[in-house]
């Protein structure tokens, strides 16, 4: 069982230690790149450029190709080929059989979305990789985000393993006592309840002590809070930032330009 | 400022506590569906619970951020969907602010409710995003549809529209069996606890009620479907 659940790899390298504002901006940057640049092969010119150098430069290559290959290549491979197959259009028949024709046009349209989508969920991947997740939230509410987000997302990344832990109790103990939980659909509808009531009921319960508990805390009090750890925002991320957002800009008025003339 | 003092007042602590676990929830449930190989997500059960307790707001709130931590801790592929939980927790909620969530028969129309919106706001999601066939397994109705000829708007949204309502009817009935399992000194701590107050009467009567319900709607909606978009 999994600790605490997260993506990140603790190493040193510039890429960790950038702003991790600095680091949303270019996951958000590489995204709408690929999604709004009027040049075909934008995506791909950004993999290869962009997310796989920045994958060594953040000294997480071999972690980063893990992921990749088993969350996004999948994923990404299967849209392709759904693609490739059926979306109708086109006039280059490649090829066909029974009753499908691949034409050049769905196959090159099915490997630009193929490559848009890996490159959106890889780069975010990349920030995953590189950020801890608390690092990511002292420094959004350092910046104004109310405390209570803060709160929500990291609790949760901390309840999650916990009640994922109580779930595989629970199955184990209801399978030790004779609860069917693999034979027909029927039985598995019924297997429901025994496994849901326990695991919810369990921990609402626990919602109300720790109400109380964070209340006696000052989890409600407006003033502002310290924080034990500065997060470093440096001249080379604003540069950065600022670079990312000029970049957006200018492909943006380029697609309305190309399609204007 | 009306609205924004009311949605405040809907932001209690135990609404911020409530907020992680119903995460979890959605979270652990989506795994104990797959361990036993059921053809549905139940995946925002957390959330309508949230959304019928605590309101809107806070139901939408929780759907998003659910998504965001799907993204963040299992899946990055979760993040452009945020929308649809978004609105599921909306739509839950408004649903139980005008007395939808009081009993069987009206859970299941709150679900069938929620379904409709969740199909019609992730249509251009996939169709924009994916370019209409995503990574799911129902996208080989979707595929098929194309393949007749349809266009991909149509398609995509005949086959969420296909698929969402047993998921969603049974997400709502199952987070009103839990409100229902919940004592009511308990439910009175959240910030509303009228949503749910149980009306009572035969059980029985209320399920059949349910049912027939839910076909009738089934069947207007694909009449409907056929006929204007068809």
């Amino acid at each position: 069982m999994q600790e605490r659940l997260s993506f990140y790899v603790k190493r040193e390298s510039p890429l960790h230690s950038l702003n991790p504002l600095t680091k949303l901006f270019i996951v958000f940057g590489l995204v709408l790149l690929s999604f709004i640049s009027p040049w075909y092969w934008t995506p791909h010119a950004l993999i290869l450029i962009g997310i796989i150098p920045l994958s060594f430069f953040g000294r997480v290559p071999r972690e980063f190709f893990r992921v990749a290959s088993r969350l996004i290549l999948p994923v990404s491979g299967f849209l392709f080929v759904m693609q490739s197959l059926f979306q109708p259009g086109g006039t280059n028949v490649l090829f066909s059989f029974w009753f499908l024709t691949v034409t050049l046009e769905s196959v090159l349209y099915g490997f630009a979305n193929a490559m848009r989508i890996f490159v959106m969920v890889s780069s975010f991947t990349l920030f995953l990789l590189t950020t801890h997740p608390s690092e990511l939230m002292s420094d959004l509410t350092r910046r104004g985000l109310p405390g209570q987000f803060a709160y929500v997302i990291i609790s949760t990344l901390q309840i999650i393993p916990q009640m994922q832990a109580k779930a595989n109790t629970i199955i184990a103990a209801q399978r030790s006592r004779g609860l069917d939980t693999e034979s027909s659909f029927r039985k598995r509808i019924g297997a429901l309840v025994p496994l849901v009531g326990p695991l919810v009921f369990g921990s609402l319960v626990e919602v109300e002590e720790r109400a109380i508990a964070i209340e006696a805390r000052g989890f409600t009090s407006t003033h502002t809070k310290t924080s034990l750890y500065e997060i470093p925002d440096s001249t080379v991320d604003k540069v950065v930032r600022w670079g990312l957002i000029l970049l957006i800009l200018f492909t943006f008025a380029s697609r309305f330009f190309i399609v204007s003339s | 400022m009306k609205f924004i003092e009311s949605v405040k007042k809907d932001f209690n602590t135990m609404t911020w506590v409530l907020i992680p676990v119903a995460i979890a929830i959605n979270v652990v449930m989506g795994q104990i569906v797959v361990t036993l190989r059921l053809p549905v997500y139940l995946d925002s059960i957390g959330t309508m619970l949230v959304a019928a307790l605590c309101g809107p707001w806070a139901g939408a709130l929780t759907g998003t951020l659910s998504n965001v931590i799907w993204g963040l801790a299992i899946d990055p592929n979760a993040f452009p969907w945020w929308p649809v939980a978004f609105f599921i927790g909306l739509v839950t909620g408004f649903c139980a602010k005008g007395g939808l969530f009081k009993n069987w028969w009206k859970v299941a129309v709150t679900g069938f409710l929620v379904a409709l919106t969740a199909a019609i706001v992730s249509t251009p999601i996939a169709v924009y995003l994916y370019g209409g066939i995503t990574a799911s397994g129902s996208s080989f109705i979707t595929a098929y549809l194309l393949q007749t000829g349809r266009g991909v708007f149509e398609s995509v949204f005949s086959t969420n529209f296909l698929v969402e309502p047993i998921d969603k009817i049974s997400t709502a009935l199952l987070a009103f069996a839990i409100i229902q399992g919940l004592s009511k000194r308990f439910l009175a701590r959240f910030p509303r606890p009228e949503n749910v107050e149980i009306e009572e009467g035969a059980t029985r009567t209320q399920l059949f009620i349910a049912i027939g319900l839910v076909i009738v709607l089934i069947l207007i909606a694909a009449f409907v479907l056929v006929n204007f978009l068809g």
